[in-house]
């Protein structure tokens, strides 16, 4: 079995994270702005496993595990706020939640 | 994990299984007395433990952490910043809210990741601390659900969830390059390859990783959050934001930036090299160095037509985290002592001030608008003094501590030979006075109409608010034992 | 390289036959139930088969909002269970100091979820969230 080199790990990494910017920027919908942070944080998660993989370490794994149960919790946390918000406005467009200015 | 590590980290512990416990009275019997009993007798055990810490039981926790003089410090300011707003949030929450028992859970763990990011000298422990602090914080922020708190905790935690992405991201690329994750030796392998110019992997991580450091500072640019949670939150929540969240990770941010004995031999002239530990480069340099400057602008000048308290003190934050950066880049133990003595005048000042908006805060609505204190010299005499004493000390009048905490962030960045930077602070606190004191004018101007009842304020709430309007007078009046606690405790080693 | 090359298009071909085959057959079943087979115009003809059951309403129902909240608790507890699994492959290493550990971790995990079966978020029907209009914090 031929591995993937660490540096092409890395690229898919950056791309991925890319998109979820992207996706962060440009979306007006609250749960692909969600949806989106979690593809940014799991960007993060993949260029662990690939530093870790360069290095041969498990660092970037158990690194990787921590990356993964604390954006479960993030996102759990995001879409009881978005619910909240859903519940009183029956929207979901981001640009609707700017009541304060200045 | 041995017997030791848990004794060395016995103030952490005591705070989690005080989360734990408050969680489970939750659960068999709902009391807002008892539960915030739990969550305030948890914190002041642990912040007595920091004191037998201090003299008994310190050392490293395998790589991740380290339980030295500095980390006690810091955890002893977010503890006794913690307790101070739970004190104050009981009186708050008793006139607002039946179901107020998990906020002492989300307050627990806010102090916990604190503590956490206070000790860390590994990237893991660095990752935990943060999300611990910012995730507890978005609930915290949405617990008046009211629909500003809700809208504010949207925004905080859609920033804050990228911020924290580029923060691993950042970290996961200077492991790739360095191949550790202990800030010690992340420095020291730098110091191997020599002091040239960083790779283009660890450079663009270490850019990342300070775009999430400076959303959790909320220095320019990444300070679009800051006015509108500090409005839509709760009043002891913003101080909790303004406060721990911040201090916490301004703390991380100087450990990080010390490095270990060999970077002052490897990168020799700090003009040249910025001798901070996990990213050592001149461009590092020039760019905190032009965050710091912007901040100080920035928030002073937005702060100039603000005409809501809690933003106004919103935009001044920023401009005192920019102060607070000039230390940073002083770096060194002069640098980590400066910002540990503007940090305790910091956390003073932005307590007491947010705790007389806690106080004037009913159950309709909070105290933020200048009009609400228009003319509360009259009617409170205490409570405008108080926020008179606050506001002078933020604007670093003499014989408060905001000016002696000025005086040590002047004198460390003149050290250093950094005299640009010194100048913009001075001419900066010139510019914050002007909106300081219009807080200060408001409240002496006399008014005819008196149309609001003003809450009563509970015997705890007043104690603690007279000892945060004492401490901060008595700071600026005789700072010399706490410069000396400072200087031993923030200035390094055991 | 040549030989290598070779050798996948040797193992590839039976695989395109029987791709091809199965096109075939479909194509060719398709074809001759179009061709021989009867046709209806019937009013019920055109709708979903539902156990010969005539349907009712929309299926794009909101679901109560306590589902979600089950969902996203389930996530939760499921991604703390790696840590579990984790602990269990490096059983003999981690030692009496790995199980006190887990224990602790396990035991928190265990008061979360009392706590939450105390307040009442594991009911998916009949629970908080069910009586919207109920809500306190209308302003």
């Amino acid at each position: 079995m031929n591995s993937v080199s660490p540096e092409s790990g890395l690229v898919v990494a950056a791309v991925l994270f890319a998109l979820g910017l992207g996706g962060v920027l440009a979306r007006r919908n609250m749960l692909f702005v969600l949806m989106s942070i979690e593809i940014m944080l799991n960007a993060a998660a993949l260029a662990m496993i690939t530093a870790g993989a360069r290095h041969h370490a498990a660092d970037g794994q158990v690194m990787f595990m921590f990356i993964l149960a604390t954006a479960a919790a993030e996102v759990a946390v995001g879409l009881a706020i978005v619910l909240l918000i859903y519940r009183r406005r029956r929207t979901l467009d981001v640009d609707e939640a700017r009541e304060m200015r200045g | 994990m041995t017997g030791e590590d848990v004794i060395i980290l016995l103030p952490l512990v005591i705070v989690a299984a005080a989360a734990v416990a408050a969680m489970l009275a939750i659960a068999v019997r709902r009391s807002h007395a008892a539960t915030a009993g739990i969550a305030l007798t948890g914190l002041a055990a642990a912040l007595a433990e920091v004191l037998v810490n201090l003299w008994l039981k310190k050392g490293y926790v395998g790589h991740l952490a380290v339980m030295d003089n500095q980390a006690l410090f810091v955890i002893g300011l977010v503890l006794a910043a913690n307790l101070v707003v739970g004190i104050l949030s009981y009186g708050y929450l008793s006139r607002r809210r039946e179901r107020a028992e998990e906020y002492y859970v989300l307050l627990l763990l806010a102090a916990l990741g604190g503590m956490v990011l206070a000790i860390s000298i590994h990237f893991a422990t660095f990752f935990l601390g943060l999300e611990v602090l910012s995730v507890s914080l978005y609930g915290l922020v949405a617990y008046e659900r009211g629909r500003l708190g809700v809208e504010a905790s949207l925004k905080y935690l859609v920033l804050g969830g990228t911020a924290s992405a580029f923060v691993f991201f950042g970290m996961g690329l200077v492991y790739f390059d360095r191949g550790s994750m202990i800030f010690f030796w992340v420095d020291w392998l730098y110091g191997q390859y020599g002091p040239g110019p960083l790779g283009l992997v660890a450079m663009v991580g270490c850019v990342m990783m300070f775009v999430g450091i400076g959303f959790k500072l909320a220095v320019v640019p990444f300070h679009l959050w800051t006015a509108d949670v500090y409005q839509g939150a709760p009043a002891p929540v913003t101080a909790l934001v303004a406060t721990v969240s911040k201090g916490a990770v301004l703390a991380l941010v100087l450990r990080m930036a010390r490095g270990s004995p060999w970077a002052g031999y490897y990168f020799g002239d700090r003009a040249v090299y910025y001798s901070g530990g996990v990213c050592p480069s001149a461009p590092v340099f020039w760019i905190l160095a032009a965050i710091a400057v912007a901040s100080m602008f920035t928030g002073n000048l937005l702060a100039l037509r603000q005409r809501n308290v809690k933003r106004l003190l919103a935009y001044s934050s920023i401009s005192h985290l920019g102060y607070l950066l000039v230390a940073v880049l002083v770096s060194g133990a002069a640098g980590a002592t400066a910002a540990g003595f503007y940090l305790v005048t910091y956390f003073a000042a932005t307590l007491a001030a947010f705790g007389v908006v806690t106080a004037l805060s009913g159950a309709n609505g909070e105290a933020e608008s200048l009009e609400d204190y228009r003319g509360l010299a009259w009617r409170r005499p205490a409570l405008a003094a108080l926020m008179t004493v606050a506001m002078l000390s933020l604007a670093g009048i003499p014989l408060t501590a905001g000016f002696v905490g000025k005086f040590y962030l002047l004198t460390a960045g003149a050290g250093a030979g950094l005299w640009a930077l010194v100048i913009i602070l001075v001419a900066n606190s010139g510019i914050g006075l002007f909106y300081y004191l219009r807080v200060v004018w408001a409240m002496f101007e006399r008014r005819a109409t008196e149309e609001k009842e003003l809450p009563r304020i509970g015997v705890a709430t007043g104690v603690v608010l007279a000892g945060l309007g004492a401490a901060v007078v008595l700071i600026g009046v005789w700072p010399g034992p706490l410069a000396e606690l400072v200087r031993a405790w923030m200035g390094g080693g055991w | 390289m040549d030989t290598q090359t070779a050798e996948k298009t040797t193992e590839l071909w039976p695989l395109a036959v029987y791709a091809g085959l199965v096109a075939a057959t479909v194509l060719a079943i398709v074809t001759i139930s179009y061709l021989l087979g009867e046709r209806h115009r019937e009013r019920a003809t055109g709708l979903p088969y539902e156990s010969g059951i005539v349907p009712t309403g929309t299926a794009r129902r909101p679901l109560p909002v306590n589902f979600y909240l089950v969902a996203a608790l389930f996530v939760i507890f499921d991604v703390e269970a790696v840590f579990l699994l984790v602990w269990a492959g490096a059983f003999r290493q981690a030692g009496w100091a790995g199980y006190v550990e887990i224990v602790v971790f396990a035991g928190v995990m265990g008061a979360g979820l009392f706590y939450l079966w105390r307040v009442g978020a594991l009911k998916v029907i009949g629970g908080r969230g069910e009586h919207e209009s109920g809500d306190t914090d209308e302003q």
